[in-house]
């Protein structure tokens, strides 16, 4: 047996048959709650504490991101695993920020007009602190020729060999066209222009021959005008046909003169550029190729934007005007603005496709949409490129594309800026196909544990790609060192908000409060979050009460306000039971009837809540009915529970017999689902009272699991639970006699309210830690339970040797039933359900 | 003219807008109008059929070689007919429209004539503060017969021409002055085109073949100006045999309309006009 029992006394036996058993003892009162004495500490305010980041007891994950930060592979990025509002985040950034710092900044990056295919926008490595100034340094050259150009071909050295030009081919036309007009007025001929050509015709004394003179005319001499017409308008076709061509021939001329006189302005201004970017290859290339595309559109500079003020004399900004966009620089990446610049690292706070890759934007003309190189927008790989990038995995998984994007990024190494709709194959719509950069970087992704189980099972490339795995506690243990550095905690974030300072019974307090939140008396809770939310209010309360420190009195009104302004639903779950419209009794004992606790979780508040259960048991075929299960309110933990039970009763007690019960257990009055084993040990415990007969003391209210063997297991929430059966009783007066039957394996876990304390204290409710069913329907029902004597059976009035006979007598009726209808044994079904 | 309208402080005058077949300069009649708005007067345009070239479609020959010297076709006086009323149609309507912009009155004649002989009969018909502007772009044929055409047509004070490589109206008007006695009445037309319009200038050129003749000139405009600040003064000394470097000057000053007299240093009454025709980008009031 578990337990040290006295053995039954036939002469103690009472009128009812069963046999009394001596009262179990409560949890003394210092095992409800693991109060910290603030002399203990070490300080007296917090103002006397150093600061520190956070990251406490946490040497697993730390060494992790150590790990992952330093192993320099484009696979060995990290996953930060651990509960929201952990401070994990800050302690990781702090982590590498002083990392990076160690670092050299990296490359520049730009992009730039491809000036042989423009959809593919070239991009230029720089050294660092280089792209800023190559930028600046082509405005500057964009400029100079906006003033040298037009000033060139104004001058007088131009212009003068352009009219050369001009007059040549002007003269060489006029003469031959004046040689004609001469040769015809010889001939008597005249050439008169139409509206739509020419026409000749004959002349005398310089004026045209009439068409009635003309027709008087001998007919030789008609022939002969015609005939000489005819040949002048064949030198005058001739001389037509020729000018287009000659004008072609001119045409080039000038442009090679433009080409001349530009390329010697050109150069002279992208000289300084060249001669500053000397070792760049890239940009030497570049430089080249924007020259000749100066030169071949210099005709560019010799037009008036219509931006230009007439009164001011000063050019449109060059950077905002569009023809000369194409020459700009488009600096994707420019690092080296401070001295101290190391490595970047950069979180996205809104890793959305396009904020993480880069995108191509476009600008709305004419009713198209058109873009080029300088639309192209960097995203937070090109910002963290030879860095660090942080991304909350969770938003990241929520924008559509992104995660696909980052793992096709990380596994190519390098940055390609592709149109979410291209990449879906949606939209064919003209865009750009700008050079991939190459990419060297490390990435952070945050997420809590289900998230990166999840992407462990369901994404093949996930577990390549983020090989360090850096899994943060959920808890620390509780020590005089883990205490102090809690403390320091508080003294950071109370240095963080510029609130009050805290007293060491404050600080006590909230150690305290952390082991709540913990679910555990040996642990503190590390969710640096919630405690900065109850410091700040303890901050809030000190100051409505005129203290000058956050007071230990303040930490409580801040944790029970906070509790009061989410516990609307506890109150009327509470008033119901008071109202009796949901039936708990706290007084009196019953047989079948037994008070189980449940937790509602609300958000970040939970609470514990009582709910009567009851047991009914006849001959049957073995079948322990779960109402809940047959009505689908009941989850698969609470059936796997319900399962137990019949494995329980059958190995306890039906050993030799068949056991031909028919059993069915019912969450009264739920109308939600159920789910959980914490109600198995109250459920087997209303199942030995109806089985038995023997009425249950309904002062109690019970949780814990139970085993085959009997053992009552660790549950959830058992602080909560004991709370909500207090709060209970409290409202409807203390007796004295009621309590919570908890597993022995959770008295590590309680951190009680101080209200349930005082009154455990006072003697007016008790906490029972039980290890086994015997146990603990002793002290429900005050009957002995008794163990199996040597002569393998159960001592007379114990509540097991009931229950035995009972099942027996079962069995008996099964069989005699059987035998009655011919149907065989009938009552050794061993189903369930 | 719009001489004498400027001096006489008259509010009304008369711009015509000499038309023929052959190719108009749109620089042409922007400038037309341009002057009649500045001058608050009304356009006449006077498009000529020209009777001749009905004449020679009439003959049995007569056929029409393209301006590309690429297709010949035949030709009848109802065809030529067609396409002068076409043209005239479409000048028109552009005349028109700018006129309307303007606020400008127009006056459309088609007449069939002699291109000469019709503006000698238009303008002496509501003269002599008549104003021609010639639509076709001054050629080195053309230019010759700017002298001719002053003589004949008595009926105006002066003329509007453009040359091929016209591109604008707009801009600084420069007054040309080569006499101090031409100066006042050159300078107010000058002015009356600038319009005291404050995003330019107006330009006083004063040109002279000698220093001496030109610093005269220059006390004289300065006495005259006074303190106007829309007015700058500039001078320049031509030899008379250099049209190259008058019509070099011309251009480098960028003006959007220049004034000045007909006969003197820059625009020869007898001179080689080819210079000018080839830089001209502005329209030019040639003053008799």
């Amino acid at each position: 047996m578990f337990f040290k029992r006295s053995q039954p006394d036939a002469a103690k036996l009472q009128s009812d048959g069963t046999t009394p058993v001596a009262g179990h003892a409560p949890l003394p009162v210092a095992e409800l709650r693991h109060t910290v004495d603030p002399a203990s500490l070490g300080f007296v305010s917090t103002s006397e504490l150093q600061p520190i980041s956070g990251l406490i007891g946490q040497e697993r994950a730390l060494k992790a991101i150590q790990f992952g930060a330093t192993m320099r592979a484009n696979d060995f990025n990290i996953f930060v695993l651990g509960p929201p509002a952990s401070g994990k985040s800050t302690a990781v950034k702090q982590y590498l920020t002083n990392k990076a710092r160690e670092e050299s900044p990296p490359a520049d990056w730009v992009y730039v007009n491809n000036f042989e295919d423009p959809n593919r926008p070239r991009a230029i490595r720089l050294p660092t602190g280089r792209a800023k100034p190559l930028a600046k340094a082509i405005i500057s050259v964009i400029d100079e020729l906006r003033s040298t150009i037009p000033a060139t071909f104004e001058g007088e050295d131009y212009q003068a060999r352009r009219r050369s030009i001009e007059e040549e081919f002007r003269s060489g036309q006029e003469q031959a066209f004046e040689a004609l007009n001469k040769r015809a007025m010889e001939q008597n001929i005249a050439i008169v222009r139409t509206p739509t050509g020419f026409v000749m015709a004959p002349t005398h004394e310089g004026k045209i021959v009439k068409p009635e003179v003309f027709s008087t005319l001998p007919e030789a001499m008609r022939k002969e005008v015609e005939t000489r017409i005819e040949a002048l308008q064949k030198e005058l076709e001739t001389i037509l046909e020729r000018m287009p061509k000659s004008d072609k021939v001119r045409r080039q001329r000038v442009s090679d003169l433009n080409t001349e006189v530009a390329t010697v302005v050109v150069r002279e201004a992208l000289d300084d550029v060249a001669a500053m970017f000397a070792g760049e290859a890239e940009v030497q290339s570049y430089l080249e190729a924007a020259g000749h595309d100066l030169v071949r559109n210099v005709g560019l500079f010799l037009v008036q934007s219509g931006e230009e003020s007439e009164i001011v004399k000063q050019p449109a900004d060059t950077a905002r005007d569009p023809r000369f966009r194409r020459y700009l620089v488009n600096v994707m990446v420019g690092n080296g603005d401070s001295p101290e610049e190391g490595a970047p690292l950069h979180e996205e706070l809104n890793p959305t496709y396009g904020n993480v890759v880069g995108r191509v934007e476009h600008i709305a003309q004419m009713g198209a949409l058109v873009t080029d190189f300088l639309l192209i927008k960097p995203g937070a790989l090109h910002r963290a490129n030879g860095g660090y990038l942080l991304v909350d995995a969770r938003k990241l998984l929520l924008s559509p594309f992104a995660w696909e994007a980052l793992k096709r990024t990380l596994k190519a190494r390098e940055i390609r800026i592709e149109q979410p709709s291209e990449v879906s194959g949606l939209i064919s719509t003209q865009s750009l196909d700008p050079e991939p950069i190459p990419l060297d970087i490390k990435v952070v992704l945050f997420g809590d544990r289900e998230l990166y189980y999840l992407l462990a099972m369901h994404d093949p490339d996930f577990a390549g790609l983020f090989k360090v795995q850096a899994d943060f506690d959920d808890s620390i243990s509780r020590s005089a060192e883990n205490h102090l550095a809690y403390a320091q905690i508080i003294s950071s974030i109370i240095r963080e908000h510029g609130l009050r300072h805290a007293d060491a019974a404050a600080v006590a307090r909230l150690i305290e409060e952390g082991s709540r939140l913990a679910d555990d008396r040996e642990k503190l809770s590390i969710q640096i979050g919630h405690l900065a939310d109850v410091v700040r209010e303890a901050d809030y309360w000190a100051g409505t009460a005129g203290s000058a420190e956050i007071t230990r009195e303040a930490v409580v009104r801040a944790v029970e306000e906070h509790a009061q302004r989410s516990d609307r639903l506890r109150d009327r779950a509470q008033e119901a039971i008071s109202r009796e419209i949901v039936l708990v009794d706290t007084t009196g004992a019953k047989v079948g009837q037994i008070n189980g606790l449940s937790v509602l979780q609300l958000g970040s508040f939970a609470f514990g809540r009582p709910s009567r259960i009851t047991a009914r048991a006849r001959m049957g075929a073995g079948r322990v009915t779960d109402i809940e299960r047959e009505v689908n309110l009941g989850g698969p933990l609470h059936s796997k529970g319900v399962m137990i039970l019949w494995g329980y009763l059958a190995g306890f007690y039906a050993q030799d017999v068949p056991l031909a019960l028919a059993a069915t257990l019912v969450f009264e009055q739920s109308y939600g689902g159920v789910d959980g084993d914490s109600a198995s040990s109250a459920e087997l415990y209303a199942l030995l009272s109806a089985l038995s007969e023997v009425p249950i003391n309904q002062s109690f209210a019970v949780t814990g699991s139970v085993n085959q063997s009997g053992e009552v297991q660790a549950i959830g929430g058992v602080n909560e639970k004991i709370e909500g059966f207090f709060d209970i009783c409290r409202a409807r007066g203390l007796t004295g006699g009621q309590g919570v039957l908890i597993p022995k394996s959770n008295v590590q876990h309680l951190m009680l309210r101080e209200d349930v304390v005082a009154a455990a204290r006072d003697g007016q409710f008790a906490i029972h830690a039980v290890e086994h069913i015997n146990q603990g329907i002793e002290i429900l029902t005050g009957v002995m339970a008794g163990d199996r004597g040597t002569d393998g059976n159960f001592p007379p009035g114990s509540v097991n040797r009931m229950v035995e006979e009972k099942l027996r007598a079962f069995a008996e009726r099964a069989r005699a039933f059987g035998a009655r209808s011919g149907g065989g044994s009938g009552g050794n079904g061993d189903r369930t359900s | 003219m719009i001489a004498h309208v400027a001096e006489a402080g008259e509010g009304r005058g008369r711009v015509v807008l000499h038309l023929t077949q052959a190719a108009t300069s749109p620089i042409a009649i922007q400038a037309a109008v341009r002057v009649a708005q500045a001058f608050q007067s009304e356009i006449e345009s006077l498009f000529v059929e020209d009777a001749t070239l009905l004449d020679i479609a009439a003959l049995p020959f007569a056929c029409e070689i393209s301006l590309s010297g690429r297709h010949r076709r035949e030709i009848s006086p109802e065809v030529v007919a067609r396409q002068m009323r076409a043209a005239a149609a479409a000048i028109g309507r552009q005349l028109s429209e700018l006129a309307r912009q303007a606020e400008v009155p127009v006056h459309v004649t088609v007449v069939r004539n002699d291109p000469v002989a019709a503006l000698v009969e238009a303008c002496a018909t509501r003269g002599p503060w008549n104003v021609v502007a010639l639509g076709e772009p001054l050629s080195t044929a053309t230019a010759e017969r700017l002298d001719e055409m002053l003589t004949l047509v008595t009926g105006t004070t002066g003329l509007i021409v453009v040359g091929p490589m016209a591109k604008r109206v707009g801009g600084r008007v420069v007054a040309v002055v080569e006499e101090i006695g031409h100066f006042d009445v050159v300078l107010r037309t000058a002015r009356r085109l600038h319009g005291g319009d404050e995003n330019s200038r107006l330009v006083l050129l004063l040109v002279s073949e000698s220093e001496e003749e030109a610093q005269i000139m220059d006390d004289q405009a300065r006495l005259a100006i006074g303190d106007d600040e829309t007015v700058e003064i500039m001078r320049a000394r031509i030899a008379p045999s250099e049209p190259a470097m008058a019509a070099e000057l011309l251009r480098r000053l960028s003006a959007g309309f220049i004034v000045g007299r007909f006969g003197g240093l820059l625009i020869p009454r007898r001179g080689d006009l080819r210079s000018l025709c080839s830089v001209l980008e502005c329209p030019m009031f040639l003053m008799r």
